[in-house]
């Protein structure tokens, strides 16, 4: 069934922005139970954004930045940072306490004390991720590589819940597959290592079981946070 | 390859679309990249400041971040979607930014091009590359009316103010060149 032409006119004039409000809110109005008369204005409006044809213009990339930065997991860091600032300390108590404990579980043994020269040139980095609901608690020995990690209160099903480091050059690097219902322990990709440093952003996406297939978030990103030095 | 990150290049926009809905970051990103030079064309035709324009162009990707679950493939392409967005959320900000452009039309009475390609046209399968050849085939004035109701937001009785002609002439006029634009593009 096509439209009549008078119809199809209308059709035209609304998708092309010609008629005064009050004609217009009534074809629009139309829309939603003429189906004819939604077909026309749908090929119409497919017409009108040909007019674009010759439009085209690069972007600042800073745009893509400010997209990015405004995206809602984003936002609910901002809003929740100022909350969790105060835990954060206490997190990252409660992720050394539970590491020591598991890295005597696993050797037997107190965790080897590092000697002093490496204290002093890497000390130790802590990050609170936090978002729309749950947290996570990351804390990195440069000393010794390994990262250790606390997933609490987040509702991640059957996906794997992925650990981040986003760089200034904003290329996402893995860290891999985190444990979901205890604490973990896991060496940091060589790759990573280099840009583990204070100040970085981390970041939790869900993803399918095993972590994401492409190398790069494929699944929302649900948690955001700083590393920052520990103490 | 399969997963990749590159297979994004080879997923139709509107598959993109369906992955943005579902809360997919990657898919977001290429839909950026594939689309913003089009889609800042056209906040630039609407805003010609930069600034503003720039503006209009992150509210456009963040409703598409929200809203890409509205895209319904049934009513047109992914791309004539995105420019709608664009388009419309270019207008609202150039209506509430500031009045309307009342820059006078100079209706030139310059006669279309004499000698039309039809085969071109039609071995054209592109809506984009056929609406450009049958707008050139309209008369100049009236594909000049036709692109300031778009981008401009003017309604009739703008475009018969800026022109400086009765809206009924000027509402005849462009009823007769949609007319040859359906039938051009038929």
């Amino acid at each position: 069934m096509s439209a009549s032409d008078e119809d199809d006119l209308l059709a035209a004039e609304l998708a092309l922005g010609l008629l005064d409000e009050d004609e217009a809110a009534a074809a629009r109005e139309r829309l939603r139970h003429d189906a004819a008369f939604a077909h026309a204005h749908a090929r119409w409006q497919s017409y009108a954004a040909g007019l674009a044809a010759d439009l085209g213009e690069t972007p600042p990339a800073h745009v893509w930045s400010a997209i990015e930065a405004r995206l809602p997991a984003n936002d609910d860091l901002r809003t929740s940072r100022q909350l969790w600032r105060a835990g954060a300390i206490a997190a990252a108590l409660v992720v050394l306490a539970l590491g020591i404990n598991d890295w005597r579980r696993v050797h037997g043994a107190p965790p080897p004390q590092p000697a002093p020269v490496m204290a002093q040139a890497a000390p130790p980095l802590v990050a609170v991720l936090s978002g729309k609901s749950g947290v996570v608690s990351v804390s990195y020995d440069p000393a010794d590589g390994r990262l250790a990690s606390v997933v609490s209160g987040v509702a991640a099903g059957r996906r794997a819940v992925e650990l981040w480091v986003i760089p200034a050059d904003g290329r996402p690097r893995s860290l891999g597959v985190l444990a979901q219902d205890r604490a973990g322990w896991r060496a940091v990709p060589a790759r990573a290592t280099q840009v583990l440093r204070s100040g970085v952003t981390l970041a939790v996406s869900l993803e399918p079981a095993g972590g994401s297939p492409t190398g790069l978030p494929t699944g929302p990103v649900i948690l955001t946070g700083k590393l920052t030095t520990a103490g | 390859m399969a997963g990749s990150p590159d297979s994004a290049l080879d997923t139709s926009l509107e598959h993109l679309l369906e992955a943005v809905a579902a809360g997919n970051r990657a898919a977001f990103e290429a839909v950026y990249r594939r689309t913003n030079v089009k889609l800042f064309g056209v906040a630039l035709r609407i805003l010609p400041e930069r600034q503003e324009a720039e503006e209009v162009l992150q509210e456009v990707y963040l409703a598409v971040w929200r809203r890409a679950g509205a895209f319904d493939p049934a009513r047109g392409t992914a791309m004539t979607w995105l420019i709608t967005l664009a388009r419309n959320r270019a207008l609202d900000r150039l209506r509430a930014s500031r009045r309307r452009p009342s820059d006078p039309i100079e209706l030139a009475g310059d006669v279309p091009d004499p000698d039309p390609d039809a085969e071109q046209c039609a071995l054209a399968r592109d809506d984009a590359t056929r609406v450009a050849w049958c707008m050139d085939r309209l008369d100049g004035d009236d594909a000049r009316l036709i692109r300031t109701a778009f981008f401009e937001g003017a309604s009739y009785a703008d475009l018969a103010s800026r022109a400086a002609r009765p809206l009924g002439t000027i509402k005849s006029r462009i009823r007769r060149a949609l007319i040859r634009l359906k039938e051009c593009l038929a």
